[in-house]
């Protein structure tokens, strides 16, 4: 598996998107359809079933795959909902489905095995050989998005131990908690990942000026304070500014987004197969541009690249607001 | 109507040993509950202080005439971790599974599923029942209509809502209370084990709204469910979990086993429970399909 | 990303916003209306991802213009009027900025997100409406010739014309000295 190219997976929010990321070299991109079955659930995102076939047309005509994401967990008495995205993501001629729950794998490996890959989203939150090990064999699971949790060093450890593909995030939003098993969501505003396909929906959120500036809001509840001008962020839960100890801080994390550009050679020496890119809600200028910078990264590691070119690649990349590279180094924990 | 039953969940928080040893001996003697759950659930990290003080807890409660449940890791990530998981999973009492890394080693004997695990639906629900789960702890962000759901199309597997307790929000990668105090998870010096509740996180503008307990993110305020019997009845749902607090158990314990038996009504024992020390003030949002700080009884 | 920031900061030169207020006595209102009807014939995608939010009467505010605008993006039934400042409040939505800052949202040259995160432009009231906007405009690639209704050739003049002439304007916008305030 280790000689095969590293895979470049991209977001597509929007048919707009979609096109820009291929046409900026994604070897694959992910979408997902226009409800609740996908954990990108924001107003006037995504695919409808037309959208999405003619979406996959325009990426094979091109080369590169489509993977559907169908990554909620299936609300009681309404499975046949998530059952029929997953068929319709297949009538449009997905490559692959990117599923979590339980009712989805299983209906995916029960009528469409042969037809569509299936891969295990992260929202599964599946790290170690036992678990990946468990749905491989019993849904047929061909790949699974790991854990923002695990280093560079774990990873490599858990490719010697599977044998399934694995996905890596490598760029843009990051979740500090483990993914799908967070519901600080739904604590705030009665809606969340898992169940509704948010995390701090936006219209829970309020900016409300006032003496001291602007606070952003959840539910009422404040999740950072910017004084006049300051450069403001939107209130995701884990990257607001709390008070706990008697002092006052990013307690989970910065409003930082990851960049691990420079960890690519790792990836690759890690066994890793695909190089995901976060982003299903930027716009395709932004998407388009960070496609084709990481296209180039790729190419250059898998031409053998020394360290310092791939940084020059990725330069542009890393300007501009905060970045980190995650759990992927050690010290982040 | 067959009787309800009462569980007491896994300890989330990093107790001293003794703690824990005179926690559970009170539980044992006192305490009108049916089953218990012992181990830790959320920081391996924490295991060597806490592992030596289980074999005389569980004897213990089993003289008493509890039944215990082995609680595993919600999130394992180390050689160690998982191998405890393989080793408890082993054992000849209930397992209690809160990741699916502890599923094929468990598969075809009985199990409780925490509330760490995805379960949403009768599907998942009914994939779970046919490895060997026998009681179901749904995530807490289900209603209990939502579990009802579930209960109702599987009826041979048990439903226990998460009823009483700061609610589990969140588990990361990364600890809280080694960030707060500066330092990283691998050489964290246990800092968590000061605040045996969790630690109090407050927005900017001094709102109650979350805890930290490690690894783990609570709920700042503490979920007291406390329905009428016959509401939980119609629901099929027989069970109901207690988290452990530093708040007097065996009267948190007392309360809902009257609750349950209809000797106390639901605003009887709110007010029971409101007057003792507990680390937050009462919500039941989630139980009533609403955002899980919310108050629907006290509303009511 | 800062020089960015800058350019769509900038408010109007002086002498351009003198000219303005003789726009609101012009039926810019009912100009505009039947622009966006004319797109929602010909492009309904556009309005379809707008959802339940087409409905909503959005509160378009340039900063540095002497009037406002309010708009319910409902397709053929969209409706566009000229408005006073102070008429906010009997909108869900407001959106405010500079006229170029809105105007770069509109044919989709700066992201949204970006120019509200530097407090370029600032939204009030349902976030959510915000939001669906900006992700169906982002994913209609508009051009000024798909307001004005035009095709082929004739099409590409417009949208060369305008957008030339937007560039201009940024460009002096740009050069004109920074708002005072903020310091990017």
């Amino acid at each position: 598996m280790w000689p095969q190219r590293m895979e470049l997976v991209c977001p597509a929010g929007t048919p707009a998107t979609l096109r820009a990321a291929v046409q900026a070299g994604a070897d694959a991109v992910y979408c997902g359809f226009r409800d609740d079955t996908n954990a990108r659930n924001f107003p006037g995102l995504n695919f409808s079933v037309p959208e999405l076939a003619e979406g996959v047309r325009f990426a094979h005509g091109l080369g590169a795959k489509v993977l559907v994401a169908i990554n909620t967990f299936a609300r009681v008495g309404e499975v046949d909902r998530w059952r029929r995205a997953a068929d319709a993501a297949v009538e449009c001629g997905a490559d692959a489905i990117i599923a979590c729950d339980v009712a989805v794998l299983d209906h995916v490996a029960r009528n469409h095995s042969g037809r569509v890959r299936l891969h295990l989203s992260v929202q599964a939150a599946a790290g170690t050989p036992e678990a990946i090990g468990f749905y491989a064999r019993t849904f047929g699971v061909r790949r699974v998005v790991i854990p923002r949790v695990l280093s560079v060093q774990e990873i490599a450890a858990l490719n010697r131990a599977i044998d399934v593909e694995t996905e890596a995030f490598v760029f843009g939003g990051l979740c500090v908690m483990i993914e799908g098993r967070c519901y600080l969501s739904s604590y705030a505003t009665g809606r969340s990942p898992n169940l509704n396909g948010v995390c701090s929906p936006p219209e829970e959120v309020s900016y409300d000026e006032d003496a001291d500036g602007m606070a952003a809001r959840l539910s009422g509840f404040t999740i950072d304070r910017y004084r006049p001008g300051e450069p403001a962020g939107y209130p995701t839960l884990c990257k607001g500014r709390f008070a706990a100890g008697g002092k006052a801080s990013y307690l989970f994390e910065e409003p930082v987004s990851l960049n691990a550009g420079s960890l690519i050679a790792g990836f690759k020496a890690a066994g890793v197969t695909a190089l995901k890119i976060e982003g299903r809600q930027r716009g395709k200028g932004y998407v388009a541009e960070v496609v084709r910078a990481f296209r180039s990264a790729v190419d250059a590691v898998e031409a053998g690249g020394d360290a310092v070119e791939i940084d020059r690649l990725l330069a542009a990349q890393s300007e501009g607001g905060r970045q980190t590279a995650g759990a992927y180094r050690k010290t982040w924990r | 109507m067959p009787p309800f039953a009462l569980t007491l969940g896994p300890v989330f928080f990093h107790w001293p040993a003794e703690r824990l040893a005179d926690f559970y001996r009170r539980i044992a003697d006192e305490a009108p509950v049916d089953r218990v759950h012992v181990g830790e659930v959320v920081c391996g990290k924490r295991m060597p202080f806490s592992d030596p003080c289980w074999p005389d807890v569980i004897e213990r409660l089993e003289r008493a005439g509890k039944e215990v449940v082995l609680s595993t890791l919600a999130a394992p990530a180390t050689v160690r971790e998982r191998r405890s998981i393989d080793e408890l999973c082993g054992d000849g009492r209930l397992v209690e599974i809160n990741d699916i890394t502890a599923l094929p080693a468990r598969s075809g004997r009985p199990f409780v599923t925490g509330p760490f695990l995805n379960v949403y639906n009768e599907v998942a629900a009914a994939f779970l029942a046919g490895h060997g789960a026998r009681t179901i702890c749904p995530p807490v962000e289900l209603s209990l209509t939502a579990i009802g759901g579930m209960a109702h199309a599987r009826p041979q597997v048990e439903f226990e809502p998460f009823a009483f307790g700061r609610l589990p929000l969140a588990i990361s990668g990364r600890c809280y209370h080694a960030r707060l105090h500066g330092l990283h998870k691998d050489s964290c010096q246990f800092t968590c084990e000061k605040d045996a509740d969790g630690l109090a996180v407050d927005t900017l503008d001094g709102q109650a709204f979350l805890a930290i307990n490690g690894v783990q993110t609570l709920s700042n305020q503490v979920h007291a469910f406390c329905p009428e019997p016959s509401a939980l009845a119609a629901q099929a749902v027989r069970r109901l979990r207690l988290s452990p607090h530093t708040c007097d158990m065996v009267e948190v314990a007392g309360i809902y086993r009257a609750l349950l038996d209809g000797r106390l009504e639901p605003q009887e024992a709110r007010h029971g429970l409101s007057r003792l020390d507990l680390p937050g003030t009462m919500v039941d949002g989630y139980a009533h399909a609403r955002p899980g700080w919310h108050s629907v009884a006290a509303a009511g | 990303m800062v020089a960015h920031a800058q350019t769509m900061n900038a408010e109007l030169p002086a002498f351009v916003r003198r000219l303005s207020p003789a726009f609101a006595a012009l039926p810019l209102g009912p100009a505009l209306t039947l622009s966006l009807r004319a797109l929602a014939r010909r492009r309904p995608a556009v309005f379809e991802r707008l959802g339940e939010f087409r409905r909503e009467r959005y509160f378009i505010d340039p900063v540095d213009l002497g009037f406002a605008f309010t708009v319910v993006p409902d397709g053929e039934r969209a409706q566009v009027s000229v408005a006073r400042k102070g008429e906010a409040a009997t909108c869900a939505i407001v959106i405010r900025g500079p006229l170029l800052a809105l105007l770069a949202l509109l044919d989709g040259s700066r992201d949204g997100d970006a120019l509200f995160f530097n407090r370029i432009i600032a939204i009030g009231g349902r976030t959510e409406a915000v939001v669906a906007l900006r992700n169906a405009i982002e994913d209609a690639e508009l051009t000024p010739a798909d307001f004005v209704g035009l095709d082929g050739p004739l099409a590409r003049l417009a949208d060369a014309g305008v957008l030339g002439g937007l560039d201009m304007a940024r460009r002096l916008a740009a050069a004109a000295p920074a708002r005072a305030g903020r310091e990017p």
